[in-house]
């Protein structure tokens, strides 16, 4: 016989959840809709909603519970606006590249990246930052989206394509 | 060859670092690999908004705890509310209804010293509380009224309203309707029609039949269904039929016969061997019985 799931009911368990997923959900929303105060809301409620239905809810079943309503919840209120994406601290030590492969400076083709990802399609956007920013495997993307692999590639793929027609002409080859 | 121009996963395969040897290094020939290698590398340089998770945490709690309490006796007061008016307005609308079965007849006695006198399969129905304040009742079938005098009183029936005052008159609401005033005065205002409204007195009746409306006048004094008749002056068959199904518990098989031919004469109510004798004898129709069916034949 398996062990007995733990109880979301218990403080330490939901705090548990709560530390484990708060983050990666809430930017997961906002790489959807691209507004934090809203992903935040839509994330918080969604926890509010788990207290409250705690007794309902199977542990190892909480990840996709959690995912799956906060989507929902973004679904009803649907509006995507731009990401703000901002750069690593790290940074600096990576653009010390031996020859230059910009035909603009890195700054400029760094604010022309971030431009350009948010002109991608929010649906290859939300995979494309996924994977590139939040390093998520497909796999990972595929049980929060609910696709299929094949379709994350697809939409990768055609995200980079898209990205490459945008930026292509500031790069040197 | 495959390439990110007619592969549509390739793109998605290289980043996940699934591409075969050959196709790796065929791909990083290409003009476009540098340019692509550099997106894929600055793009893992960016960063995603800080989050404050232990901030957000608290906030949860703190909403939780301003919520759950409130929110639970609001809603206990609005539920315990909404069910007591509920209950209530169904208590005090609720509606008294009399019926008769195929054959029955009643008298019933308002509050007000009105007697409605109910024939057999209709149905009579009125407010129960508070009736008096606004005299209304509702009838299905047929029924002859006796209102006291001085009084507003009201018929709602499928084809109109029947407004008295003081008076004795007869509805019929089945396949046609038919008011006959037999004393006093009515108003009638038929519901297609409501600004158009007659007044009938002594010895007036209405019918309506497939909406077109008739006056005729009539002689009785009251209706003779109250005496167990019923009488027929060159009406049409079906009616007929439709009368005996309202005194007798059968129905009539009447594919084989002409329903529109004309009929004059009466039957009684309280024998149906010979009700079924004076309506069909005389029009030249056989009949069988089987069980509650009468099966009619030319």
């Amino acid at each position: 016989m398996s062990e007995k799931e733990p109880s979301i009911c218990e403080e330490k368990i939901y705090n548990e959840l709560f530390r484990k997923y708060y983050e990666p959900v809430t930017k997961y929303i906002y790489y959807k809709c691209g507004n934090l105060h809203q992903a935040e809301d839509i994330v918080q409620n969604v926890f509010i909603k788990i207290w409250k239905l705690c007794a309902t809810i199977i542990y190892s079943k909480a990840k996709s519970y959690i995912y799956s309503a906060c989507n929902h919840s973004f679904l009803n209120e649907v509006a995507h606006e731009k990401v703000v994406l901002k750069h690593q601290k790290t940074v600096e030590e990576h653009t010390n590249y031996e020859s230059p492969d910009f035909l603009i400076e890195v700054d400029e083709f760094r604010i022309k990246l971030k431009q350009a990802i948010n002109m991608l399609n929010p649906k290859e956007r939300e995979v494309f930052l996924l994977s590139r920013v939040e390093d998520k495997t497909y796999k990972e993307i595929a049980e929060i989206t609910g696709l299929t692999v094949k379709a994350i590639e697809r939409r990768m793929s055609k995200a980079l394509r898209e990205l490459r027609d945008l930026l292509g002409a500031h790069i040197k080859v | 060859m495959k390439n990110y121009d007619n592969d549509d996963t390739f793109l998605g395969r290289w980043i996940a670092g699934e591409l075969s040897d050959e196709e790796l290094i065929a791909f990083k020939k290409t003009e476009t690999y540098k340019q692509f290698k550099l997106i894929n590398r600055e793009s893992q340089l960016l960063d995603g908004p800080d989050i404050d998770v232990e901030k957000a945490l608290h906030d949860v709690k703190q909403k939780l705890k301003q919520n759950k309490p409130k929110t639970i006796r609001l809603w206990q007061t609005i539920t315990v509310a909404a069910m007591l008016i509920i209950a209530l307005g169904v208590f005090f609308n609720s509606s008294k209804t009399y019926t008769n079965a195929i054959g029955e007849t009643q008298t019933i006695v308002l509050e007000d010293g009105s007697k409605v006198h109910l024939n057999a399969n209709s149905s009579l129905s009125l407010k129960r509380f508070f009736w008096s304040n606004n005299k209304t009742v509702n009838l299905d079938g047929e029924a002859y009224f006796i209102v006291t005098k001085n009084n507003d009183f009201k018929v709602k029936t499928s084809k109109g309203i029947v407004k008295v005052l003081g008076t004795k008159f007869n509805i019929k609401d089945r396949s046609y309707f038919e008011l006959k005033c037999y004393e006093g005065k009515v108003k009638f205002s038929q519901l297609s029609d409501a600004s158009s409204s007659k007044i009938l007195t002594q010895g007036m009746q209405i019918i309506i039949d497939d909406n077109l409306v008739e006056d005729v006048l009539f002689k009785e004094e009251s209706p003779l269904w109250r005496k167990g008749v019923s009488k027929f002056d060159e009406q049409p068959l079906h009616l007929v039929l439709e009368e005996l199904t309202q005194y007798f518990d059968i129905t009539f098989d009447a594919h084989n016969i002409n329903k529109n031919r004309l009929f004059s004469g009466s039957f009684n109510h309280n024998d149906l061997d010979l009700a079924l004798k004076a309506t069909l004898i005389p029009m030249g129709i056989n009949y069988k019985i089987e069980k509650q069916t009468i099966i009619l034949s030319e």
